[in-house]
């Protein structure tokens, strides 16, 4: 019925089109009728270009745009079969940032610059690539031309529970307890004592002291830890060198060093005072036992940051939350700000167009129809995502941010301290490999000293399987 | 003597509302999440149900989105489809194995079976090529319901064989003899005789082919994007992408279940007449 | 016997879409399973390997492992659901009031799609929602968390499991009962024979075909399970209820391994059709005995 009327709609509008003289009607003036698919990952600034933008854009161009959102795991499946089969189902992808490299190693996605440079009637006006924020440049093949629209993009912060840490009555049984000031964590040590203070106030209340996305059978927890946890401790891109393959310490990986060793052995020790639910989380668990309040800090993603922050029909902790940079050992914030290092993780995505699809013509359209300046506000309000370095000025973003403390400016000011995932073509096959061991350490039936040795040479071998490091 | 016999019924029914209710509580529990808000989720769980605080929101948000009534119309089509498409053609089968001397009956029969055998997933992407790559100018299988259909009998089509193979076994072959001498077609024959005598078996091969083809998710998912998608893969979404959003998860899995409970209710007393997979010679 | 022709001519429907949608794939299945072929390998095309794929089976612990959960859990949940099965069907031939009622109340799993049941399951066992983790503190001070216990996975996943498909043996089992022929019983209870040496020379020797049956049913079924452990722990804590269906789905899709993943499949299916191939075997043989 929804389809129907916006096929009515937009022959409509082609009837009218003559009349209406703008760039968007001009470029798809041969396009009427053209039907394109896409499919993404159901989030919420998804589901914003499934509701907001495809209906606006299918209005000006009379282009239709079937738009699948399906979940994390069969998104990748049936994008990377799509391409590789070169069906043509997809006229464009979204691409997470970590996937892109494994795409441009095969060769799977149209160059973006050159289409635009070779076709100038199909330019909209207000489009500029120079507009975005440096998260485009992990879009970027070699010679710097872009194979991925941007779409959305977060960094992953440390929140923690204003309110509770402003309590009198915490502060004082705290500083009692521990000979310190109570405060949101800047160090590690310091992470634990709130973490133990705030799981032990009550034994049967239903309050713990941190988050940790530890799913146990899910790659969620391999995320985290390799993404959030092991950078702030110093080891970087996984603790894997690409150039040479290796991720035992033996052959010059990090992976199983004794900084990456400690990183994970702190991380497991959290689940003492995690909420029972941390082994079972993913991202999405862990933003709604922050919302339920469940939690006093964590590390959470900040595409869930507003609006645990902000929506009171979904969160508890509206107006309570804090946000800050997550704590770092020594050394890595002189690393981070030199660009040796980072601090965690710079998430997001990007929508590219498949090299099999049949309506790149239309496809090119709806890219630049997305990336353009004036829809990126509302966008933002609705899906905390920022691609563009004008969105931070916009007065709506600057409203929320005021209720998010600060996460927009946060990410303004201090994001180049945060990186996406490591330039991997083999991202998906060694998180594979790898995450096993993860979860074992999780369920307690390996040491975090075992579990890093054994998931480092499982690395290796699958490295090696796939013909990578030149041996 | 009477008095032991009527504790002994005593007993058998209290037996049965206990087990009913060991069955009843975890989709009783489901129930309760669906009807509850977000806020009221947590703390204390209670197995009774709080009226004062009950709300339909969650069925009203969710029937009132038009993705969700897409995928149920299509998992009708489908199940329903296959299911008649199934019963037909195992009937036809099955008659065939019952009645006519074929040169290595009980290895094609075996080998039928194994077609439910297999793990599906690598399955997937020899089909995904199949589906993807048979086309005529812009149609391709990949999509469609009339894929599913037909993809669905490579499990439900075994299961409908074995089942009607012992119901069509069961029917004394000198009706039909009998009918040929009165100069009936094969046709005729099926229409008018083994037909009606299979019906309640037919009857359960339906439903239960009809219930696969319904549950199925693997398939569904990968095979299908925006026009085919059924009402399991719309589950499986609701659960990956509201992630932790219980209420509504709970409130889509009531409605998955609804039509198959209801098929059930309908036709509760003929399925066990009908489930003897050719084991029982009556 | 009629005309074989026609026969063949009604059998060719079935035949025809069954090598579609069967033997196609699995030919395919087949081939590529003596190629390495990952499309993010540094060689993105197949190449030929041999039987390499099968060699590395062996010696894959994660494989092993996840086969002989498969099969660790097939056998615990077919047992279960026989017995309690075939207790089910007794107490539900015996005539009482609502007996309908309560014949559909049981059926009632069976008709949940299993990735409904999953969701079911995990409603009643998430930590700080669910009933069982809050009671089985409260009751008996166990802390009951999925993802953290691998024996507290397991067999959730296999009362699940009964919970499922309990009802389907219930049903057949009540067929075969219905069907149990009166004289021998009768027979052997004016012989003064114990009700325990009825049920094991009688019932049990008329049931054998319809046990069978059951069993082989239950067995295919079994083997192949993944959507409902899949959304109840999918596979974890750790690969603790990875069974074999999960793992495959684990090696070729986010894993893209097509080549080992394909050989992978082919010995399980190898597996389960030996396995039913006994089972079929037994059925047929007791068939012919009693024509």
């Amino acid at each position: 019925m929804m389809k129907l009327m916006l096929a009515t709609s937009a022959i409509a509008l082609a009837l009218a089109a003559p009349a209406r003289a703008d760039f968007w009607a001009d470029a798809s003036a041969d396009l009427q009728g053209v039907t394109i698919r896409g499919v993404s990952e159901s989030t919420p600034p998804s589901n914003y270009v499934k509701d907001v933008l495809i209906p606006e854009f299918t209005a000006k161009t009379g282009i239709i745009v079937e738009y699948e959102t399906t979940s994390w795991d069969q998104m990748f499946d049936k994008a990377i079969k799509d391409m590789e089969a070169g069906s043509g189902i997809y006229d464009f992808v979204y691409i997470e940032q970590d996937i892109i490299y494994s795409y441009l190693a095969r060769d799977f996605l149209v160059n973006l610059t050159d289409m635009l440079e070779a076709n100038p009637d199909l330019q909209a006006p207000d489009f500029d690539m120079a507009a975005f924020t440096t998260f485009i440049d992990n879009f970027r093949g070699a010679d710097g031309d872009v194979f991925g629209m941007p779409m959305e993009a977060f960094i992953k912060v440390y929140l923690y529970r204003k309110d509770l840490f402003e309590e009198p009555a915490h502060q004082e049984a705290f500083k009692a307890k521990y000979n310190y000031d109570l405060a949101p964590a800047v160090t590690f040590d310091q992470w634990r004592d709130n973490a133990e203070y705030f799981a032990n106030i009550d034994p049967n209340d239903e309050l713990w002291g941190t988050t940790v996305q530890a799913a146990s059978g899910h790659p969620a927890s391999f995320y985290e830890f390799f993404e959030t946890i092991a950078p702030s401790f110093g080891v970087y891109n996984w603790g894997i060198n690409a150039e040479t393959a290796a991720a035992t310490v033996e052959k010059g990986g990090q992976m199983n060093s004794a900084e990456a060793k400690e990183a994970l052995a702190f991380w497991i020790s959290m689940l003492d005072y995690a909420p029972p639910e941390a082994t079972a989380s993913t991202w999405d668990e862990v933003a709604s036992t922050f919302a339920a309040g469940r939690a006093a800090q964590g590390w959470v993603y900040g595409e869930n940051a507003a609006w645990i922050a902000t929506n009171p029909e979904k969160s508890s902790v509206v107006g309570k939350v804090g946000v800050m940079l997550p704590p770092v050992v020594d050394g890595v914030m002189a690393e981070a700000e030199a660009g040796e290092g980072y601090i965690g993780y710079y998430d997001g995505g990007a929508f590219g167009m498949p090299h099999s699809s049949k309506n790149k013509e239309a496809t090119l359209l709806f890219l630049q129809y997305i990336g353009q300046p004036s829809v990126q506000a509302d966008w933002a309000v609705a899906g905390s995502r920022v691609v563009h370095q004008a969105t931070y000025d916009d007065p709506k973003v600057q409203a929320v941010d005021a209720i998010a403390d600060g996460y927009f400016t946060l990410m303004r000011d201090k994001g180049y301290l945060f990186r996406g995932a490591p330039e991997f073509p083999f991202h998906a096959q060694v998180r594979e490999a790898v995450a096993p061991f993860i979860y074992e350490a999780i369920v307690g039936t390996m040491t975090p000293g075992d579990a890093l040795d054994q998931a480092a040479a499982a690395a290796e071998t699958e490295m090696a399987n796939l013909g990578y490091g030149g041996n | 003597m009477k008095h032991g016999f009527l504790q002994a019924r005593a007993l058998n029914v209290l037996f049965w509302l206990a087990m009913s209710a060991l069955t009843l509580l975890p989709v009783w529990w489901m129930f309760l999440v669906s009807v509850r808000t977000r806020a009221d989720l947590f703390g204390n769980p209670s197995f009774l149900l709080d009226v004062s605080s009950m709300t339909w929101g969650n069925y009203a948000e969710v029937l009132a989105n038009p993705t969700f009534q897409h995928y149920m119309t299509n998992s009708l089509i489908v199940a329903t489809s296959n299911a008649v498409l199934v019963s037909v053609l195992a009937l036809l089968a099955a008659y065939a194995m019952s009645r006519y001397a074929l040169i290595g009956k009980d290895n094609i029969f075996f080998w039928v079976l194994t077609n439910r055998m297999a793990p599906p997933a690598v399955f997937l992407l020899p089909l995904f090529l199949m589906f993807t790559g048979f086309r005529f100018g812009d149609w391709s299988l990949f999509d469609t319901r009339i894929g599913l259909i037909l993809l669905y009998c490579v499990f439900n089509l075994p299961f409908a064989f074995w089942l009607l193979q012992g119901i069509v076994d069961a029917i004394p072959k000198e009706l039909d003899e009998a009918a040929y001498v009165d100069g009936a077609s094969t046709f005729t024959v099926l229409t008018t005789v083994i037909f009606p005598l299979a019906r309640p078996g037919l009857a359960v091969t339906g439903i239960l082919t009809w219930v696969f083809a319904w549950n199925e998710y693997l398939f569904a998912s990968t095979l299908t994007s925006v026009h085919a998608r059924t009402i399991t893969t719309g589950l499986a979404e609701f659960v990956t992408v509201t992630g932790t959003n219980w209420g509504q998860l709970a409130a889509v899995a009531m409605l998955t279940l609804a039509p198959a409970v209801l098929v059930l209710a309908l036709v509760q007393r003929h399925i066990v007449a009908g489930l003897t997979f050719g084991a029982v010679k009556g | 016997m009629r005309n074989s022709t026609t026969g063949w001519l009604l059998l060719a429907p079935t035949l025809f879409i069954l090598v579609i949608t069967g033997l196609l794939p699995f030919v395919y299945v087949l081939s590529v399973s003596f190629f390495d072929w990952n499309t993010f390998a540094q060689n993105p095309d197949p190449q030929y390997a041999g039987v390499n794929n099968f060699r590395r089976l062996v010696f894959d612990a994660a494989f092993l492992k996840s086969l002989w959960l498969t099969l660790k859990f097939t056998v615990f949940v077919v047992l279960s659901q026989l017995v309690i099965g075939f207790f089910l069907a007794k107490m539900l031939m015996r005539d009482m009031p609502l007996k309908g009622l309560f014949r559909t109340v049981h059926t009632l799993p069976l008709m949940i799609a299993p990735i409904a049941v999953g969701a079911t399951w995990r409603l009643l066992t998430v930590p700080g929602l669910g009933p069982i983790p809050h009671w089985m503190k409260e009751w008996f001070d166990i802390s009951y968390i999925l993802s953290r216990f691998p024996d507290q996975a397991f067999a959730t996943v296999v009362i699940m499991d009964i919970w499922h498909w309990t009802p389907l043996v219930t049903l057949t089992l009540m067929a075969g009962l219905s069907n149990l022929p009166e004289e021998p019983l009768e027979q052997a209870r004016i012989d003064g024979a114990s009700e325990w040496r009825i049920f094991w020379d009688i019932t049990l020797a008329f049931l054998k075909p319809v046990l069978l049956t059951t069993i082989f049913i239950r067995l295919m079924d079994a083997l192949r399970t993944v959507d409902e452990v899949w959304m109840l722990t999918g596979g974890g804590p750790g690969a603790e209820t990875r069974f074999i269906g999960l793992h495959i789905w684990r090696v070729v899709f986010p894993k893209t391994d097509y080549g080992y993943g394909s050989a992978m499949s082919l010995i399980t299916l190898y597996l389960t059709i030996v396995m039913c191939w006994f089972l079929y075997v037994a059925m047929t043989g007791m068939k012919d005995k009693t024509r």
